[in-house]
């Protein structure tokens, strides 16, 4: 019983651990245009709207974040190896793992812009300088909580994977998460809050985002500001829940039947949200319906 | 059907930097080999710049193999060099001193099979891809190989599967702390795979420049080696690992500054604290 107890009070700090991963992960993606905005900051040079925007494109989030968290616990790994205690061996892995993402970071964000110099865009020494610094800082709280989840489950929960292989699995998934949750909300919503609400993006105002800001020109930390408040939050519970459900099934039901009760326990999870996930788009379905074109009053 | 959208004008002929890579890759693999001969671990840093001339290899057979619209991702290109690779990596090392050359010949098989696969199963018909994949393949066998030999000494299948542990101040073999055992080689893993298609990924674009993005992709090798290093640290010798280290850092510096100076050349413009020039029609 001191066991199972024992294992849920993981599992609860494990699912904190990863709600905080996802929401610094999904800011840090934000600030750096990754993932889904990407195409659209990419592509407004070209279409003449030049902008001070930070687009550092490394990889998909999925494969990025799968090397961040992939060495961040790879070097862990390597000081606990050397018996070096495993709170200061995690830090030390995180770190390095965010210097290594800062560097990326300011090569992409060069490499990408310089290529564009046919169409005008300049590259601008200062958003490298401001937003890097906040991007690794984000980057460094997702990476330092992720590591440490995984060296919970590992040390704490007795999983039979060692720390690098369970960094490269949870890092997928911690940016799949961010990905797929948070960055749409800046991607379709703040890039485009000069359209109509759900109008999509209409061929004629491709490239054009939102570039000037309240005061003077908009700059990728008002992105992050923006996000932190619902797509952060929003990725931080998908990747906490991911986390929780996922250690929670595997804690109280992988004794009944040699283990196969956590693999039906999982797939009645997932029939659940399937359902939840239904209901919510019938729901915003109906209750905003789909874009129609304005109706002509006459004047 | 696939069109190609972009030619290679000028620079290097794709053809050069393929043999230059390849043996270089090959002359680093068995210079780190000398760890076996003379009986040391302070030639592992063969490994790594081993790695490094085949990813710069790698990643201009990327730039060929995007050249047409695949319709993925330039990632997806590191992830399955890599994914690839790692068999006949493994496989390949049960062979001692033949493992480059065993890696080399199993990984091109597993590649052309890819490649066949890819363009007539699957229908995507596009003429590079065969000799494309196959290259990937090679190159993401030779970096594994080479990144291996760099943190556990040497590319031998012993090597690589068996550590050892402190216990109560005697020094016992163990499977856990090994570079397979320990699952380093998934870090390894990554670390290649978004190296590799970094160069091409954040250079591409109307204004790509070979030289700049072969550059950029010796930087993340370095930044790549230098990370390795660290970790080598805790299998192979403190003065092996500083010595990869101090290798890496330096090569990294260069490229690094090097790569700055190339973007400044390419840049329409390098401004500080400036607001958006103002451009007609907008």
């Amino acid at each position: 019983m001191d066991n199972i107890v024992f294992s849920i009070g993981i599992t609860a700090l494990a699912g904190a651990l990863a709600a905080v991963a996802g929401a610094a992960e999904n800011v840090e993606s934000d600030i750096g245009s990754q993932g889904d905005p990407n195409s659209q900051v990419q592509l407004a040079p070209q279409m003449g709207y030049i902008h001070r925007i930070y687009n550092k494109a490394i990889a998909g989030e999925p494969p990025a974040w799968g090397l961040w968290i992939a060495l961040g616990a790879g070097i862990a790994w390597a000081f606990m190896a050397m018996q070096i205690n495993p709170i200061l061996a995690i830090v030390l892995g995180a770190g390095l793992a965010t210097f290594v993402q800062g560097v990326y970071s300011t090569t992409a964000y060069l490499g990408r812009t310089a290529s564009l110099s046919k169409f005008g865009q300049p590259v601008y020494i200062d958003i490298i300088k401001s937003m890097t610094t906040v991007t690794m800082a984000h980057a460094f709280v997702a990476i330092f909580a992720t590591v440490t989840l995984c060296h919970l489950m590992n040390a704490a929960l007795g999983h039979p994977f060692p720390l690098p292989l369970l960094g490269l699995v949870w890092g997928i998934a911690l940016g799949a998460a961010g990905s797929a949750t948070g960055n749409p909300y800046y991607g379709k919503e703040r890039q485009y809050q000069t359209q109509n609400f759900g109008a999509g993006v209409p061929i004629s105002a491709s490239g054009n985002i939102v570039r000037y800001a309240e005061a003077g020109e908009r700059n990728s930390l008002d992105n992050g500001f923006f996000t932190a408040k619902l797509g952060g939050a929003a990725a931080g519970v998908c990747f906490g829940l991911i986390v929780f459900l996922e250690l929670w099934r595997t804690v109280l039901f992988e004794k009944i039947g040699a283990g196969w009760g956590a693999i039906i326990v999982g797939v009645i999870i997932i029939l659940v949200f399937t359902v939840i996930d239904r209901f919510i788009e019938v729901w915003a379905r109906k209750n905003y319906g789909p874009y129609t074109k304005p109706e002509e009053t006459s004047s | 059907m696939s069109v190609k959208i972009e030619v290679i004008e000028g620079g290097i002929p794709h053809q050069k930097i393929l043999i230059a890579g390849l043996v270089l890759a090959v002359i680093g693999l068995y210079l780190s080999y000398l760890n076996v001969i003379v009986g040391t671990q302070i030639f592992a840093f063969f490994g790594g710049l081993a790695a490094i001339a085949a990813l710069i290899w790698g990643s201009h057979t990327i730039k060929i193999l995007a050249s047409y619209g695949i319709g993925t991702g330039v990632p997806s290109a590191g992830m399955i060099a890599f994914g690839s690779g790692v068999i006949a990596f493994l496989f390949a090392t049960k062979f001692g001193l033949y493992a480059p050359i065993v890696a080399i010949i199993l990984a091109a098989v597993i590649g052309a099979i890819l490649g066949y696969l890819a363009n007539e199963v699957l229908a995507m018909h596009i003429p590079v891809m065969i000799k494309s994949l196959t290259e990937m393949a090679v190159v993401g066998a030779l970096t594994l190989m080479g990144f291996s030999a760099m943190i556990s000494g040497s590319f031998t299948f012993s090597a690589l599967t068996t550590g050892s542990t402190k216990v109560l101040g005697m020094s016992l073999p163990s499977y856990q702390t090994s570079y397979i055992g320990g699952a380093l080689i998934a870090t390894v893993f990554l670390l290649g795979a978004i190296a590799i298609q970094h160069g091409f990924n954040a250079c591409l674009g109307p204004g790509w420049k070979q030289d700049r993005m072969l550059m950029l992709t010796a930087e993340c090798g370095f930044l790549s080696m230098m990370v390795a290093a660290v970790m080598s640290a805790a299998l192979i010798s403190p003065a092996a690992a500083i010595l990869s280290f101090i290798i890496g850092l330096l090569g990294w510096y260069y490229t690094y500054m090097k790569y700055i100076e190339l973007s400044k050349r390419d840049a329409a413009a390098w401004l500080d604290m400036k607001p958006i020039p103002e451009v007609e029609g907008h």
